[in-house]
């Protein structure tokens, strides 16, 4: 077999000498490419001979020679026009205008192990690229796709490089997210963080089963295939250097009482409750400090890119190298920052005519340090929280501390200010990724495609833990230190190093076969096996005592610490001074997959795919699973009949198929019924400890750690979707819509169980069922005006719906904590409601009167009358009785809100006269819920400044969210009620920037373009919420929209050079 | 084009092959042990008793609950606002969301759970072994006194509850089970204990390990719950000269008195581990309520013994009345901080007042003191709770007894009480029937004020409406505490008026 292909190379190879050879007699044409509409040369467009590899491009002045047989053929390409032909017959000089293509109808686009032409696509995509990417300069490529794919929900989050909260087509998955493919290779949305955006040609986002199923149990829940820029054969090379400079600030604070307020309401709070006046004399409060001025700094944004690009016949290549770096607003670049350097080859060299190597290799240096945020103990929490009397800086003689402490608020809330001059740590990642790939052409329309991808993902973290002063009162136990400055018994500093190492790698290895049948009836077809491995481990020490409690001597041989037997009181006792921990997880996939696209003259489209996959995560009757797609579309404009001046081209198209997801299920043992034998893993994480100490004699004891589930299997999703895309006007409008109804089942999560149950960890079940629809539209607009004036406009819009129809067994699962003095659950996900709902009680004005409160009876059990508000006074809220029972009890809870639209719209503009371009992009989120969750609620915690309008007596006012205040709450006001949600509905003016392109003349001599452009990121928000930012993302889909003080996105002002030479 | 079709389906095949072993998956491969080869020698079975063991130190706000909701004390801490469970239950403006009972609630379940495992193998274990070893009965026995304690802790709080014992529950259990009559559930504790009590030795090698007095006298316990006095009585004699009354009151709760001769039983805490885990502080193996129990900002120089706390659970100055001049158990179940202070000039004390419904008194017998706990120092203090004490057995036993019509015992048990109280007779009680049985009830407030015992002493006598009306308890409501609302969601019954 190897004989034969070589054999064949061979022939071809002489086959083209002797083609060459044939043609003899040469001509040279020298000439110049114009685009049409504007008249600029097209620089670096490729001049290839017809039927060889001959080829050369255009110079920086859009001229070329090239020599050529009489009679050959040129054809001129270049990327956004359409190409042109023309036959040589005499040597002479050419003019060839190019038409920029206003359509997309030639595009192709990247698609499961292959790619398809646009318009034979009967799937639903959402495709973003390179240019629009660009304008928005994101620092994750989530950013660029907010707004902008139709069906894509994106929740961003201001805490610098996090990931945001992205849905693809609704909520159907507990656990799981959208799988990420990045040129062929599996990643995860985790790994966003490290590709350099200004790297990325194009983004794809699979929608629907045709597109996703390939993808087997990776597919459910959408698939955001990056294909990342690459070379182009026989180009001279083009480099492009970017680089921007911007300043980020806080967008707006939060209404607080200042330090007269604050200690009005806590007068008043204390003595209605029964106790003393706490500031006799408020006069001499003022203002205070405004602690939300004080974490909020300017924060830097900067980035370089530089980039090459080009080929030869036999090599073409892409170089890319960047660095990031990004400040936060909170606490600014010393303690909040992603930092983010790259270096980026993609290399696709023909070894022989047949056999072709490519190589993406992509090194990435990551830098993170963070501070606590999304709680109320978080540095945002404490600024919201901390008392607004105490001055900024410590003023109390004899005392240590450079910032002031409160003798009011003793534990859990601190100075926020000492909070960020004691947080130190930093994660420093390097990750490695790419693929090693051989593309084999067996015959002209058969290719075998061998890759092996990977990531590798190292990172060292290290945390300090000072020794800290928080307040003589302070009873915290981090409050280490005396006011004198002298440690207190038995506490120490301590520093922890946690390392990470993580290597995920797959093997695919798959055959493409495109053949016709008949002259019309055309086939692409592909089949082919994929092994994964994820793996890794994570391991870590600490130490304690760094020497002069200091951030630079925090290491762990620079700490002092011993484990000994030390004697406290006449007694021995262990001190451990260092501690460590290991653990590692690995994880296997195997699949088969195939696919048949088939389409009859571009007009009769049909595609069927199919996946089996298996996955360690499951038990091993439940191992395998088969996963499977089948769309059509039909191109209606190619019919005969077809005869409209204004629809220039209509594709209707349907696809019904089902996918899988095994993301939610982190274990390989999570199936199995496991004993658990470590006292340190039963203390940490679960609670669900062993051990007991008989007299003095410690045994470590044994329990079941964890439930057997044999049955654990798939989440599958079964989608169907219809839609079209229509081109009209002069191919001026496109536009492209889809409805889909999706059912999930067999749904994975981590439920509550039953507490009679014990307190095992409960595991990872199939628990239900959840239905989701929506639409998904998007529309574009291109037009020139005039001779100068281009516009290009693109709007989307997507709607979700979903419903819980079952969970089983678990019947409601709340979560969604929210601590507020009391622990309580937000968020319901059961069935008959959308997922993820608010849920709680809804309010029905206050008390104004005791005899109000004294109407409300019922009879209880015992023959009795009892008050339904028994410890409730005026102005006390009142519930909603929505059972009519007149009891007040957990019946009485609906639904009221949602973290999630109703719909989301994205909308972007960009216009371009002559050397100018201006982009503005406006994204808007209506019906979204939030739930206000950063107070803290303590007597002595900073308050919302709606509690200036609180009821202070019959008629005051009749507003349930502004209850009487009172230091303690019999009536427990406190309660979650819809009191705590806020409609979030946003419109965020997301993206403004003015671009200029120097004049040609004056640079060309050096350069292709040079271009300066001014930006403001998230220019404007319009929302009532009164919080830092409407939106909220959150951990896992049972946290959304519960803002715990989440770190606001930030206003940056930027400037920005691009230059292409 | 054949050939090449041939090819590529051979060569899918074979990998297809492979594909279905590189997906083959040994636990072993995670390090993990399963439920298939475990209890497979004694050393497995021992290991899994010590589990059960476990959450009784989980349950140690119970200690709190039992005072806080009466008016031996308030729950103080920084304000209002802090540890709002405990202020809700101080209040009686508890509900079903209240974390603190919840918690409770599932602590003793998972007891019971751990228990029921090793009953369901204890025949034969999952690979169809019978594992025998000297010493199985006992070691069985003392599961069976621990979920009979589990038990008894839930029917105590909630009434009826759900009952099982054959296994322990799985996933699909979920949501299935409903609450069974509270006679039901007692007469399956008075079964554990007298299985228990079967096999139990009288002394076990190991300190904290149930005896055969420890199920006695819970079991004493128990009938009396029931108002069962002349079982009770008989039981509860078991028990009687066992144990002895140390005479000074004091050293019971020091370090030193630990497992003392005293104890009938204790649970048992340590500093030995210097772990923490402020994911759940009530579930180390130190003692949360100690370091609740401690006084703000206390310290002092010379050795100035105790450690600062939070203060929480401060008893009252109505507690602090109900001693009469010369009884020792005063100032150590009420420590009076500023009394302290002037009385050790020495130590040079400072302390912060309680800044929420300061008192000026401390829980004496659960006082943090320097150099018993060790690491996080909030989470390890190792002060075990003297969960049954002989001065409670005298008394339950006393009690019974007025009740069954022996006053003669009754006072006899009661004085033995009162005389170490006072280190003399001259404080003996006289009187007889409903006079007597008042003043051994207003004896076990004195003597056990603080050790979490008073609530549910004053419901299961009737006597909580009038004792406390004031503070909010509703009758025919707060004998009871909420079910959990995560499981009445999940089909339990809830307790009236919730």
């Amino acid at each position: 077999m190897n004989l034969k292909i070589s054999m064949l190379c061979l022939g071809i190879l002489l086959g083209t000498f002797f083609l060459n050879k044939a043609f003899g007699q040469n001509i040279t044409v020298n000439g110049s490419v114009i685009n049409k509409q504007t008249g600029n040369p097209v620089i670096g467009a490729s001049v290839n001979l017809q039927g060889t590899t001959i080829s050369t491009s255009t110079d920086a002045t859009g001229n070329f020679t090239i020599s050529v047989p009489k009679g050959g053929k040129i054809t001129i390409t270049s990327i956004n026009y359409s190409p042109e032909t023309l036959q040589i017959n005499k040597e002479e000089s050419v003019t060839v205008l190019l038409q920029e293509t206003t359509t997309s109808l030639d595009e192709v686009i990247v698609i499961g192990y292959g790619t398809r032409k646009i318009t034979k696509v009967s799937a639903a995509i959402s495709t973003v690229k390179s240019a629009d990417i660009q304008r928005l300069s994101p620092v994750r490529i989530e950013q660029a796709i907010q707004g902008s794919a139709s069906g894509v929900s994106v929740i961003q989050s201001g805490t610098p490089g996090s990931k945001p909260t992205l849905f693809i087509r609704g909520i159907p998955g507990l656990g799981s997210s959208p799988s990420v493919i990045v040129d062929g290779i599996p990643q995860t949305l985790d790994d966003l963080n490290s590709i350099n955006a200004a790297d990325i040609e194009s983004v794809s986002v699979l929608k629907d089963a045709a597109g996703t199923a390939i993808y087997g149990v990776k597919g459910g829940n959408g698939v955001i295939v990056i294909t990342t820029k690459s070379g182009r054969k026989n180009q001279p090379t083009e480099f492009v250097f970017n680089s921007s400079y911007g300043i980020q600030q806080v967008i707006r604070k939060m209404p607080l009482l200042n330090a007269a307020e604050y200690g009005a309401i806590l007068n008043e709070g204390s003595t209605l409750s029964g106790g003393n006046i706490i500031f006799p004399n408020l006069s001499t409060l003022g203002k205070g400090t405004d602690w939300q001025d004080e974490v909020f700094r300017n924060a830097p944004e900067q980035n370089y890119n530089i980039s090459a690009r080009g080929g030869s016949d036999k090599l073409t290549y892409f170089l890319g190298g960047g660095y990031l770096s990004q400040a936060g607003i909170v606490g600014g670049y010393n303690k909040s920052r992603f930092d983010r350097m790259n270096f980026t080859t993609n290399v696709n060299y023909s070894l022989t005519k047949k056999l072709k190597f490519l190589l993406n290799a992509s090194y990435h240096n990551l830098s993170t340090r963070g501070v606590p945020s999304d709680a109320f103990n978080g540095v945002l929490g404490n600024a919201l929280n901390f008392d607004p009397t105490v001055s900024k800086y410590n003023t109390v003689p004899n005392t240590i501390g450079e910032f002031g402490f409160s003798n009011l608020i003793t534990q859990e809330i601190q100075n926020p200010l000492t909070q960020l001059s004691n947080t130190y740590n930093e994660n420093k990642g390097n990750k490695f990724y790419g693929k090693f790939e051989f593309q084999y052409d067996v015959l002209k329309n058969l290719k075998f495609t061998t890759r092996f991808g990977y990531t590798k993902y190292d990172a060292n973290s290290k945390t300090f833990n000072p020794l800290q002063f928080l307040g003589p009162n302070n009873i915290d136990p981090n409050n280490t230190l005396n006011a004198d400055g002298t440690v207190k018994p038995n506490r120490h500093n301590s520093v922890s190093h946690d390392n990470y190492k993580n290597l995920n790698y797959t093997y695919e290895a798959f055959a493409n076969y495109d053949f016709k049948v008949f002259k019309n009836h055309r086939f692409e077809t592909v089949v082919g096996i994929a092994l994964g491995k994820e793996s890794g481990n994570q391991q870590g020490v600490s130490r304690d005592d760094v020497p002069f409690n200091s951030w630079e001597y925090a290491d762990y041989n620079a700490a002092t610490g011993v484990n000994s037997i030390i004697i406290v009181n006449g007694q021995p006792q262990v001190y451990t001074a260092i501690r460590g921990y290991y653990f590692q997880y690995f994880k296997k996939n195997a699949s088969g997959f195939f696919r048949i696209n088939y389409d009859y003259n571009d007009k009769y489209l049909a595609s069927f795919s199919g996946r089996r996959d298996g996955s360690t995560r499951f038990g091993a009757d439940k191992r395998f699973g088969n996963f499977y797609a089948g769309s059509l579309g039909w191109v209606a404009s190619k019919e005969n009949f077809f005869k409209s001046k204004f629809i220039n081209f209509l594709k209707i198209r349907g696809s019904y198929g089902v996918t899988g997801s095994d993301e939610a299920v982190n274990t390989n043992y999570a199936a199995l019924s496991t004993i658990q034998t470590d006292y340190l893993a039963s203390l940490y994480g679960t609670g669900n400890t062993i051990g007991y100490t008989f007299g003095n004699v410690f045994a470590n004891g044994a329990t079941l750690g964890t439930y057997a589930n044999p049955l654990l299997g798939w989440e599958s999703n079964t989608q169907a979707n219809a839609g079209f895309e229509m081109n009209f006007h002069k191919n001026k409008f496109n536009i492209s819509a889809d409805y889909y109804y999706k059912k999930t089942k067999d749904l994975l999560f981590t439920t509550n169980l039953s507490s009679y149950l014990g307190s095992i960890p409960s595991p990872v079940t199939n628990i239900g069922t959840t239905n989701t629809s929506g639409i998904d539209i998007s529309l574009v607009y291109n037009e020139t005006i005039g001779k100068d004036l281009k516009l290009n406009s693109t709007l989307t819009f997507t709607t979700v719906k979903g419903k819980v129809t079952s969970t089983g067994a678990s019947g409601a699962i709340p979560g969604g904590n929210f601590f507020n003095g009391q622990s309580q659950n937000t968020t319901l996900f059961a069935p008959g409601y959308a997922p993820g709902v608010y849920f709680g009680y809804r309010t029905d004005g206050l008390f104004q009167t005791q005899a109000e409160i004294d109407a409300l009876t019922y009879v209880d059990v015992n023959g009795n009358t009892q008050k339904t508000y028994p410890t409730a006074a005026p102005g006390d809220i009142r519930y909603k009785d929505l059972n009519g029972d007149n009891i007040l009890d957990s019946k009485d809870q609906e639904v009221i809100g949602s973290p999630f639209p109703k719909f989301t719209s994205g909308l972007s503009v960009n216009l371009n006269y002559k050397n100018f371009d201006l982009s503005v992009f406006a994204y808007a989120s209506y019906g979204n819920d939030v739930v206000r969750a950063f107070e803290r609620n303590n007597n002595f915690t900073n308050k919302y400044s709606r509690i200036l309008e609180r009821w202070t007596g019959p008629g005051t006012t009749n507003d349930a969210k502004n209850p009487r205040y009172s230091f303690t709450d019999p009536n427990n006001n406190a309660r979650f009620s819809d009191r705590y949600v806020e409609d979030a509905s946003f419109l965020k003016i997301k993206n403004i920037l003015l671009g200029y392109t120097l004049p040609f003349k004056a640079v060309k001599k050096t350069f292709k373009t040079v271009r300066i452009y001014a930006q403001v990121k998230n220019a404007f928000v319009f929302t009532k919420y009164d919080g830092f930012d409407p939106e909220i993302g959150g951990n896992g889909l049972l946290n959304t929209g519960v803002d715990r003080g989440a770190y606001p996105l930030a206003r940056s002002y930027a400037v920005g050079l691009e230059i292409k030479f | 084009m054949k050939s090449i079709k041939i090819f590529t389906i051979v060569l899918s095949c074979i990998f297809l092959g492979s594909c279905k072993k590189w997906v083959d998956y040994n636990p072993r491969e995670d390090f993990k042990i399963t439920d298939q080869e475990y209890l497979r020698s004694e050393k497995d079975y021992r290991a899994m008793a010590v589990g059960c063991y476990s959450p009784l130190t989980w349950l140690n706000q119970l200690v709190l609950i039992g005072d806080v909701i009466t008016d031996n004390s308030v729950t103080g801490g920084e304000s209002a606002s802090d540890q709002l469970a405990l202020q809700q239950i101080d209040n009686f403006t508890f509900t079903s969301v209240n974390s603190t009972i919840a918690d409770q609630w599932q602590s003793a379940y998972e007891g019971i759970n751990r228990v029921n495992y090793l009953t369901q193998y204890k025949d034969l274990n999952l690979a169809g072994e019978n594992i025998t070893f000297p010493g199985k009965d006992a070691l069985y026995g003392e599961t069976y006194f621990l979920r009979a304690y589990y038990y008894f802790t839930l029917v105590k709080m909630f009434g009826d509850v759900p009952l099982f014992v054959d296994r322990r529950l799985g996933v699909t259990e979920t949501n299935s089970l409903t609450r069974s009559p509270k006679a039901e559930v007692y007469t399956q504790i008075q079964k554990d204990l007298t299985d228990a009590i079967a096999v139990l030795p009288i002394v076990q090698t190991e300190q904290g390990r149930a005896t055969k007095s420890a199920a006695q006298a819970l079991l004493g316990k128990v009938y009396l719950y029931q108002g069962k006095n002349t079982e009770a009585a008989a039981m509860l004699e078991n028990v009687i000269n066992k144990f002895s009354l140390v005479p000074n009151f004091a050293s019971i709760f020091l370090q030193s008195g630990e497992n003392g001769p005293e104890s009938v039983f204790e649970i048992q805490y340590s500093n030995g581990q210097a772990t923490y885990d402020w994911g759940h502080p009530t579930r180390n193996q130190g003692n949360l309520v100690v370091q609740q129990s401690g006084v703000r900002g206390f310290s002092g120089i010379n050795g100035m013994p105790y450690a600062s706390g939070w203060s929480t659970n401060l008893p009252t100055s109505n507690l602090a009345g109900i001693y009469a001049a010369g009884d020792q158990r005063k100032d150590v179940t009420i420590f009076n901080v500023e009394a302290y202070k002037l009385a050790n000039p020495g130590f040079n004390i400072v302390y912060l007042v309680a800044p929420y419904r300061n008192t000026g008194f401390y829980s004496g017998k659960y006082q943090p003191r320097v150099g018993e706990s060790s690491g996080q120092i909030e989470l390890n203090y190792g002060n075990n709770f003297r969960t049954i004490r002989y001065a409670d057995v005298l008394l339950m036993a006393a009690e019974a007894y007025n009740k069954s019509g022996n006053d003669i015992k009754a006072q006899t048990y009661v004085n033995l009480v009162r005389r170490r109280a006072f280190g003399n007779t001259n404080n003996d009680i006289t009187s007889t029937g409903n006079t007597l049985g008042d003043a051994i009830f207003a004896e076990r407030r004195r003597e056990l004020a603080m050790e979490g015992e008073y609530f549910f002493d004053l419901v299961r006598t009737g006597k909580a409406a009038v004792a406390l009306a004031s503070l909010g308890f509703i009758s025919g409501k707060h004998e009871l505490f909420p079910i959990p609302l995560a499981d009445v969601n999940g089909g339990l019954t809830q307790n009236p008026g919730y």
